[in-house]
């Protein structure tokens, strides 16, 4: 019952937050807005029983990643004034372009018939034991080879802020 | 006996006899709450007064000596006098984010409070992450400062911050490092399980060399992380006026001020659960008789005294350590921290596998 | 996975000789690495050496297919570092350089072998993130710069499509295995639901963006001239064979009856980029950004063996022009590249002029090259054209056989344009330029393999 009432407001805020992130028209609050959306979707990971995800994803975009983003946007002083004024016929194929998508989206989504939902009944499924045996089991190598993707990740940062020495 | 655990469910089994369960789970709730701002209001109080007082010790002179006995009433009056001040908000800051961002903070750090056992069977919310639970939620006040500091339309402040941001940003690195060995030992993230793994011996004596190599790093890291001398560089008094908070004034500056006392000993709380046994006594191998001894002692005076030790400790470098500049504080982490814990985490998960501990 | 692992330990190693100082050694040790790599791959090329999914928890297989995808990405690679040796003479950026390559190599292996969708997403990440960081790898240039944030933006949002669209179909399905979705879509109860077919059109978008096939294909031109002309040819080699290969491994894999389904998609996928590569080519003036156009064009020949999949003959003919394509591509780059270089960077079409005079054995080379691309007999690009073309006529496709023959006509002019600027025009410099032996062994290999791939038919046979 309160799980309920508690999805449908997290759910809210998440939509709301999103939605506002796109509207406000300083950049600043894009980003705390996106926080906010993103503490939601947290929010509904610890719904889902899903604790460990939800803390990850909280320390990882909100803590570290928005953190960042901010920093950016702080240290460039971006506001309103600087951001590039972009043509109406620009904005109008947008809109047609991305209400196309949604209506097709919407309209293909709706006729979906969903399958048997299976419950999983409190067996703790998204508890940290669980995540490291499905992490260090059946996807084991996709977890390694995504070090390398992280490598050559940190690698390019790295690179792209060296200074050349000439 | 009479031990917070036994007051603590005697006002449970009482509410539940006396209310039905709903109500009587609404009053816990409001207690909890209560509690909470108590314990909060109390410890910004005694945390303010002791770092005065050590300061003053430190430095061979009195400290405040003139309210109350021993200067006692000192922070009291002192944070009377800042209720009392008008709050401003300077005219080219954000009003909204200005008078949003110490709230945030407050509330990141009222929020860590929740999985901390404060002594045996007295845990408000026992989590069964609580470690990262305790990293994600502080990760959420360095977003408070750098609002503060980018909403009070300073330079001053919005320098403060920026440091503050990525001192915080960095130094999260080598204290969840740390922490993470002692999660490696134990085997839980759960801070009520570290603590009855510690039922035989502190992990700071059962762990060996390593395990004393990640509390340094967690004592140095948490200090960088509450922006306390010797890495105040967020403040730097002498440079930035008083970094984030330069344009804060009465409840709101005093807001900041408290949440940053908690921030320390909730730092230090987690250190004593994590390295120092918790509310667990002191236990010397088979010395029944002087177990015993320490076991008559309240678990929550062994709590409060191990973080107050770890909080005098922190208090102690700030009057004894040089202040560092911000390159040798960014290099001090990514260069030698970050590298010595991921190396000590590597030797202490051989160590896990091997059981090659008490 | 042998193969994945000796690269991935080579790009470590390189990471390790920037901490441990043997800098001088590492390109040496690289080039043996990617031989050595090549030889245990022709070594394990026989059907026992086979292991299926199993073995990696449903991961990656290494069926013929993969196995001849995986040598051909390793021979591409081997021969590009020898290639862009200079790329990497640069002491402060060598290891950077060489270990973003390698990694980049090991997204490719993952993108050609895999079975499972997690697997696809991952090797498209390791492969793009290293180009990514490359195409700016000229930090000075404004261009460069441009490029770098218009392919990662791009190429980002191209990722978040592929994410959206393996969410819906792991929706409509259940599994992120393959031969899950392709049992699950063969059986008879199974109807395709809405949710599916957004899916897979989210896929062939998302794929479509990475193979740079019209109408997704906006950035490339841009990016490939916009990035240092090394960073180029490894995207337009290695990058394109990559990303088709996984193109078409997931139609053969996970949806091999449903690509009648989406056929149309594929019709105007072709159709656009035959129409758009070589029509607008023609009014190029910048080389590189010519031979962007003239690959788009080429994905448009390539995307024909995807439609035709239930021929026998199209995987054969799929990897016999990405064979032919890759090596003509890379003779034509390196020639550009000592040309351009030469000429102190410019990349102009007139940078070409009288090449024939300065130096015929590049001349040589970029006309074998040029005219292969073209699909003239009896190099070959006309193999590969022709397999192609008899495939989809083989099919019943006449009428995208005619089109395709009347774009590719369109490409012969200005190819020619190119060949007629190094044989009939005057350059204004015209000192001989330069080659040192290991470039002049370069392109006469490359040329001999242009000229000779496609005679007795063996690479087409041999998937």
């Amino acid at each position: 019952m309160i799980t309920q009432y508690l999805f449908y407001f997290l759910t809210f805020t998440a939509i709301f937050c999103a939605l506002l992130v796109v509207f406000s028209k300083n950049p600043i609050y894009s980003a705390l807005y996106l926080i906010v959306t993103f503490f939601a979707t947290a929010g509904h990971y610890f719904l889902l029983n899903a604790q460990f995800l939800g803390a990850v994803h909280v320390i990882v975009y909100a803590g570290a990643i928005m953190v960042l983003f901010i920093y950016v946007i702080m240290m460039l002083n971006l506001n309103k004034e600087v951001e590039p004024h972009k043509s109406n016929i620009i904005k109008i194929a947008a809109t047609v372009c991305g209400g196309i998508l949604g209506l097709v989206l919407i309209a293909a989504l709706r006729e979906t018939e969903l399958g048997e939902i299976t419950e999983y009944s409190n067996n703790g499924i998204g508890l940290i034991e669980k995540l490291g045996n499905v992490l260090f089991g059946a996807y084991m190598v996709p977890f390694e080879i995504s070090t390398v993707l992280f490598l050559s990740a940190m690698v390019g940062a790295v690179f792209l802020s060296k200074k050349n020495i000439h | 006996m009479l031990s917070l655990e036994n007051i603590i469910n005697g006002i449970h089994t009482w509410l539940n006899n006396t209310f039905d369960p709903t109500l009587a789970l609404t009053c816990e709730f409001v207690l909890l709450g209560i509690t909470a701002i108590a314990i909060f209001a109390v410890l910004g109080l005694v945390l303010v007064l002791m770092e005065r007082k050590v300061a003053a010790i430190m430095q061979i002179r009195k400290g405040p000596n003139r309210v109350g006995p021993f200067g006692m009433f000192q922070t009291v009056a002192d944070t009377l006098k800042l209720i009392m001040k008008e709050g401003l908000t300077p005219d080219g800051a954000d009003k909204v984010l200005f008078n949003l961002a110490p709230f945030i903070v407050m509330i990141a750090a009222m929020l860590l409070l929740a999985p901390i056992p404060f002594a045996k069977g007295v845990q408000m919310w026992d989590i069964n992450i609580g470690v990262l639970f305790i990293s994600a939620v502080s990760s959420i006040s360095v977003i408070g400062i750098l609002m503060a500091g980018w909403a009070s339309n300073n330079k001053y402040s919005l320098l403060g911050a920026m440091r503050s941001g990525a001192q915080i940003v960095s130094y999260e690195l080598s204290a969840g490092l740390s922490v993470i060995t002692i999660v490696i030992l134990t085997g839980s993230l759960q801070l009520s399980e570290i603590v009855n793994a510690q039922q035989n011996g502190w992990w700071i004596f059962k762990g060996h060399i390593p395990v004393l190599i990640s509390f340094v790093t967690f004592i140095i890291a948490v200090t960088a992380e509450t922006n306390r001398a010797p890495f105040d560089l967020a403040e730097a008094e002498s440079e930035l006026t008083a970094g984030f908070h330069t344009e804060y004034s009465g409840m709101k500056f005093a807001l900041f001020f408290l949440a940053e006392y908690i921030n320390i000993f909730i730092a230090c709380a987690i250190g004593a659960t994590l390295f120092l046994g918790g509310w667990m006594p002191f236990h010397i191998g088979n010395w029944e008789g002087f177990n015993a001894i320490m076991d008559y002692i309240p678990s929550s005076i062994w709590f409060v005294g191990k973080t107050f030790f770890l909080i005098f400790l922190m208090m102690w470098f700030r009057w004894t350590f040089p202040r560092l500049r911000v390159d040798q504080l960014l290099n001090l982490e990514w260069k030698y921290l970050l590298p010595i814990s991921m190396l000590n985490l590597l030797v202490v998960t051989v160590m896990a596998i091997m059981g090659w501990y008490f | 996975m042998n193969e994945i692992i000796i690269v991935a330990s080579l790009g470590i190693l390189t990471l390790l000789a920037e901490i441990f100082n043997f800098k001088k050694l590492i390109l040496p040790l690289v080039v043996a690495g990617l031989a050595a790599n090549i030889v245990v791959g022709i070594m394990e090329f026989d059907l026992a050496s086979y292991y299926n999914d199993a073995d990696t928890l449903r991961m990656i297989e290494s069926d013929l297919y993969a196995k001849c995808f995986m040598m051909l990405l390793s021979i591409i690679a081997l021969v590009w570092v020898l290639v862009n040796y200079n790329f990497f003479s640069d002491e402060t950026n060598q290891t950077d350089h060489l270990a973003l390559i390698l990694f980049a190599i090991v997204g490719g292996f993952c993108m050609v072998a895999y079975t499972n969708f997690v697997m696809l997403f991952l090797g498209i990440e390791i492969l793009s993130i290293p180009m990514y960081v490359l195409a700016g790898s000229n930090k000075r240039s404004l261009r460069s710069n441009e490029a770098t944030l218009k392919y990662f933006l791009m190429g980002s949002f191209a990722t978040g499509i592929l994410l959206f669209g393996i969410t819906l179909i792991y929706g409509s399905i259940g599994s992120f295995y393959v031969y899950d979705v392709r049992m699950k879509t063969a059986s008879v109860d199974f109807t395709i639901t809405p949710m599916f077919t957004i899916g897979v059109v989210m896929l062939i978008a998302a794929m479509a963006f990475k193979v740079s096939s019209a109408p997704f294909h906006f950035w490339a031109p841009d990016v490939y001239s916009g990035s240092p002309t090394s960073v180029t040819s490894f995207m337009a080699t290695f990058v394109k064979t990559a990303a088709i290969a996984a193109f078409m491994r997931l139609f053969i894999t996970a949806f091999p009856t449903a690509i009648e389904s989406y056929k149309n998609v594929f019709f105007i996928l072709i159709i656009a980029s035959l129409f758009i590569g070589n029509i607008i080519a023609v009014f190029q003036t910048n080389a590189k950004r010519l031979l962007a156009y003239s690959s788009i064009s080429h994905v448009g020949f390539m995307l024909l063996a995807l439609l035709c999949l239930s021929e026998a003959t199209s995987l054969k003919s799929l990897f016999f022009y990405t064979t032919a394509y890759s090596f003509t591509t890379l003779a034509a780059f390196l020639v550009l590249k000592i040309v351009s270089e030469n000429a102190s960077g410019d990349d102009d079409i007139s940078v070409f002029n009288g090449l024939a005079q300065r130096n015929p054995l590049l001349a040589g080379t970029m006309t074998i090259a040029l005219l292969s691309m073209a699909g003239i007999p009896p190099l070959s690009g006309f193999f590969a054209k022709y397999n192609m073309l008899f495939m989809a006529l083989n099919h019943g496709y006449l009428w995208l056989v005619i089109i395709a023959i009347l774009a590719s006509l369109v490409g012969v002019y200005y190819y020619f344009k190119i060949i007629i600027a190094m044989f009939t025009r005057n350059s204004t410099d015209s000192t001989a330029i330069p080659l040192s032996l290991l470039q002049k062994s370069l392109l006469v290999l490359l040329m001999l393999i242009i000229i000779t791939i496609g005679w007795n038919g063996w690479v087409f046979n041999l998937i």
